[in-house]
């Protein structure tokens, strides 16, 4: 796999390289303002053309400082980020509410995230809302048939890749010669605070997926639907995922797009056997008792 | 004395994850469901050669209140922290699926079923959110569950129980955000990032994360609820957490739309005022917070008996 | 580095002592444990498994353990145990609290 030069930090610059060209405009959705001009610097939102079709776009803008909120810069998630990113989802969600499934705008995230604002101003406000506040408008704008394709161009990390990418349907990420980052966090931090020697992790990584960093391991665990391998692979990619995901809807199969998809996928490619087995004892064991805690009638 | 009764009087803080399960419903309702006996342990910390827990450190199952069937997630936080991984992540999701499969069966096979006989879920956090050493698992697992709060919109509330020593940090910090109602104790803690990150962030002028006053301060059941982000503040016993869920239990499922502090436009407009009061004030020390809520004595708010609190403190309106 | 196991069997000739419901108790905190104790048909003996990350100390688990079955003279019981570096006096506490649940329930 030969190295390619990085994505990081360049979000707006894949807006570009991914909706039709000139399309983007910004801080609207449906026709009404979602943003004031400078507000939540760190997510670049607003409303494009992709192949013909109206999106709602929502990206990650690693070269941004937020004036207000010292600890949110270089596309770290602050309240407002958080907040506008809910707005964008449901300006979406509201100015297509009566239209049929298959016109139900699709929601575009370009991800590049370090985190989630890590202050003590963002501490006593409830930082923890805020992304909450996102993570719950994606969920339901997607249960309500919007296509939600994710996209990760540099790094979606923790609880800010939670945050902005892992409701979407589907999740496409870069591969790893592009420096993707898809973690919770180094293998050397990790190292450091379960106090286990790096090489011992680096080859038990080898074979299990489940602590290493990257989008490969993901991948393995279901975390990632497809990587693309160009980042001229990346437009054509989204409108197929799109069509894919819209295809699902009107076959009335949610259950096999989003995080509940993702779960099937991850044992599928041997990633999270466990997963399905406790599930399975857990139906069967309640199954034993339910009626017990029907109502007497 | 039985054990249930035995259990009520006991500090909600220092109870461990089971016994706050039992304890919460009808004494002897309670099903644990893939308990100790099913040996569902992590096989990744096997692999690491680290210790084991036959739960993997959470306690799932149902029980009931009155006549209100009660999903119930513990979490263990003397077991690595009440972290989630894989075994105790599918744990936690799958308890609130099964609760939305058992409300959609119920109201499909009674006609008359009433509110309180539909299903509520209540979790017991304690937890700073992923296992690292099974992170990737555990951080999808976050994803399944916000997503599944979702799909319980409209169909089965989810109270949240915040008052054990580790609090709710970490992803689980946004996790107990996005359900529709949360009890405090003045002992639990509600946030995202936990203290020691704050200060590596911002220095220790900033934030001292070994000033354990400082610290309830900003993330403690008084501050939470003063800010909003806990609906209500109980004493820290099993009983007073038990009795507040069983006088929400029966309200209709629109009454806990009412109480959620995210999940609808409204509501992102509510905290946005908020974010931009917190944008002009920039507070130095929650106690700022207090005094812009009306509170002329901050400072007296910490230390007063919670009963005194709760008679006298203004919660802040944006 | 994976976690290590340690199995032995007990029998002795004075058991007489049976439980009547499986039961667990405690919680693998740092230097803790929990412990699953159930009904089990082994001719009058009692099985023994533990996990633990502690390596070496073989001969002291089968010690502990000759002397809680012997004061509480246990018979035909299977025992599970989770440790995590617990001492001696606190695999001793964890296992008088499983026998005095599982025999009270």
């Amino acid at each position: 796999m030969e190295a390619q030069e990085t994505m990081m930090g360049k979000g707006r610059e894949a807006i570009e390289m991914i909706v039709d060209p000139g399309s983007f405009e910004e801080n609207t959705v449906g026709g009404k303002s979602v943003a004031e001009e400078d507000y939540g610097p760190g997510a670049a939102v607003g409303t494009a053309k992709l192949d013909g079709k109206e999106v709602t776009i929502i990206a990650s803008d690693g070269m941004s400082f937020n004036e207000r909120f010292p600890v949110v810069y270089a596309g770290v998630i602050g309240m407002e980020e958080g907040y506008k990113m809910a707005r964008s989802v449901y300006a979406s969600l509201e100015a297509d509410k009566d239209k049929p499934l298959d016109e139900k705008r699709a929601l575009v995230l370009i991800v590049d995230t370090p985190g989630n604002g890590p202050g003590k101003v963002e501490e006593i406000f409830g930082m923890n809302k805020s992304t909450g506040a996102y993570q719950l408008a994606l969920a339901e704008a997607r249960l309500a048939g919007h296509p939600i394709v994710a996209m990760v161009i540099g790094r979606a990390v923790s609880g800010a890749f939670l945050c902005h990418g892992l409701q979407a349907d589907n999740i496409l990420s870069l591969d790893a010669n592009f420096g993707t980052i898809i973690h919770v966090m180094p293998l050397t931090s990790v190292s450091r605070i379960i106090r286990k020697d790096l090489e011992v992790l680096e080859e038990l990584s080898k074979d299990n997926p489940v602590f290493a960093s990257g989008p490969r391991f993901f991948h393995t665990l279901g975390g990632v639907e497809t990587l693309v391998e160009t980042v001229e692979g990346m437009r054509p990619a989204i409108i197929e995922h799109i069509a894919s995901i819209r295809k699902a809807k009107a076959e009335g199969k949610q259950d096999t797009l989003g995080p509940w998809g993702r779960g099937a996928l991850g044992a599928e490619r041997g990633g999270r056997a466990l997963r399905p087995k406790v599930m399975d004892v857990m139906n069967k064991e309640f199954e034993a008792v339910a009626d017990q805690y029907a109502p007497a009638r | 004395m039985s054990k249930w009764n035995d259990l009520q009087e006991h500090s909600f803080l220092e109870s461990n994850a089971r016994d706050r399960a039992l304890g919460i419903v009808d004494d002897g309702t309670f099903t644990e469901l893939a308990g100790p006996f099913d040996r569902l342990s992590s096989p990744h910390l096997e692999l690491l050669g680290d210790a084991v827990a036959f739960d993997d450190g959470l306690v799932s199952g149902v029980g009931r209140i009155g006549k209100t069937p009660v999903f119930v997630v513990s979490q263990e936080g003397r077991f690595i922290g009440g972290s989630i991984g894989e075994v105790g992540g599918a744990k936690m999701a799958n308890t609130i699926k099964l609760a939305i499969d058992f409300h959609d069966k119920l109201v499909a096979d009674y006609p008359d079923l009433s509110e309180e006989e539909k299903p509520v879920l209540v979790i017991s956090f304690e937890t700073g959110g992923v296992r690292l050493h099974e992170s990737n698992a555990g951080l999808l697992a976050h994803a399944e569950v916000m997503d599944l709060f979702q799909k319980a919109r409209g169909k089965v509330p989810v109270i949240s129980l915040i008052g054990s020593k580790v609090g709710c940090f970490g992803g689980m910090g946004f996790v107990a955000a996005a359900t529709d109602v949360i009890i405090m104790s003045e002992f639990g803690r509600l946030g995202l990032t936990g203290p020691e990150v704050i200060e590596q962030e911002m220095g220790k002028e900033e934030f001292d994360s070994s000033d354990r006053a400082l610290v309830f301060r900003t993330t403690g059941g008084r501050h939470k609820y003063i800010i909003g982000d806990a609906n209500f503040l109980v004493a820290d016993t099993i009983a007073a957490f038990r009795e507040k869920v069983a006088e929400l239990a029966p309200l209709p499922v629109a009454a806990f739309e009412e109480m959620r502090r995210v999940g609808s436009p409204e509501t992102v407009e509510r905290q946005v005022r908020g974010v931009a009061l917190a944008a002009e004030m920039h507070p130095q020390d929650a106690r700022d917070v207090w005094a812009k809520a009306g509170n002329d004595d901050p400072a007296s708010l910490t230390d007063m008996p919670l009963a005194a609190f709760l008679g006298q403190v203004k919660r802040l309106s944006v | 580095m994976a976690l290590h196991t340690v199995e032995f069997d007990i029998k002795l000739n004075t058991g007489t002592i049976t439980i009547d419901v499986p039961t667990h108790t405690g919680v693998v905190g740092s230097s803790d444990m929990e412990v699953l104790m159930e009904p089990k048909d082994l001719e009058g003996g009692v099985s023994v498994r533990i996990v633990t990350p502690v390596t070496g100390f073989d001969d002291l688990w089968k010690r502990v353990l000759d002397k809680f079955v012997n004061e509480t003279a246990l018979s035909d019981t299977r025992i599970e145990i989770n440790d995590n570096n617990a001492t001696p006096a606190v695999v001793l506490l964890r296992l008088r609290q499983a026998f005095s649940q599982a025999t009270t329930d």
